[in-house]
């Protein structure tokens, strides 16, 4: 049968694959991808307890990470494009300088 | 049968994740993070969280994953545009990073689940009983989050003028 401990193990997966992501992409669309995956641990990780607590609030708080996921990818987005047109490049470490 | 089924999305969103770190060409990255997010919402369903469930695949699957295929098309980026020479010695490090925090992760649940037992309790997350909280205990983070989305549409527009101003001009505007 599977357990609280099975879920959370795949949580932790997730989430490591994920700071890996972070950690090690010079593509900031990768960067924003790999954060998406941070999140999609941490909300599996909400699920998970809120089925195993008896408590829906778990699930309601997924339901408001999600909304505010879509703003961030939405303004992350924008910035991405912004610097394209800029700079011509997407590669974090070729962005020396924060001023435009 | 239901532990057949977590099985196998657990095995396809892992792989659908490995896939956004690995490959190189940014449109698999985002065709990955596709997949995962389809078993993450499958996984919910197992769980009977049937409302997050649904809504994770539209909201996400359904629109921000397309807006970044979108971006991803529209700046026509390729696979050459991101090898750089040190890649693989960083990839490396950070998976000994990433190995690190998972082993960190397995010691915290190890004493968790030594100190706790949980069974699978009967809520049900259905339309029904979401709503019927969303719209009484939580009715105000639910109202404040439109106040966000507000936010950011403002943000996405004044970003976007900038990017159609060139020149002398957007030296002027800053």
């Amino acid at each position: 049968m599977i357990g609280l401990g099975n879920y959370l193990i795949l949580s932790g997966v997730l989430f490591s694959i994920g700071i890996w992501g972070v950690v090690t992409s010079r593509n900031v669309l990768k960067v924003l991808l790999s954060m998406e995956l941070l999140l999609a641990a941490s909300n599996l990780c909400f699920v998970v307890f809120s089925k195993f607590n008896g408590d829906y609030a778990g699930q309601l708080i997924v339901f408001f990470v999600i909304l505010v996921a879509a703003a961030e990818v939405a303004v992350g987005l924008a910035i991405i494009v912004l610097m394209y047109k800029r700079l011509n490049t997407i590669q974090a470490d070729e962005l020396k300088e924060m001023k435009w | 049968m239901p532990s057949l089924f977590f099985y196998f999305f657990a095995a396809v969103m892992i792989l659908g994740a490995l896939t956004v770190v690995l490959a190189r060409n940014p449109l698999y990255n985002v065709l990955g993070l596709v997949v995962a997010i389809f078993s993450l919402s499958s996984l919910f369903i197992l769980l009977e969280a049937f409302f997050v469930g649904i809504i994770l695949l539209l909201v996400y699957a359904g629109a921000v994953l397309i807006f970044f295929l979108f971006v991803v098309m529209c700046l026509n980026l390729n696979a050459d545009t991101f090898t750089t020479a040190k890649q693989t010695r960083f990839r490396i490090l950070g998976a000994i990073a990433g190995l690190m925090f998972f082993a960190e992760l397995l010691l915290a649940l190890k004493s968790f689940l030594l100190a706790h037992s949980m069974e699978p309790s009967t809520v049900r997350g259905t339309i029904e009983t979401i709503g019927r909280i969303l719209f009484t205990e939580y009715l105000l983070p639910f109202e404040l989050t439109s106040l966000l989305l507000l936010i950011a549409i403002f943000g996405i527009v004044s970003l976007a003028q900038g990017a159609f101003n060139t020149g002398k001009e957007d030296e002027a505007t800053l």
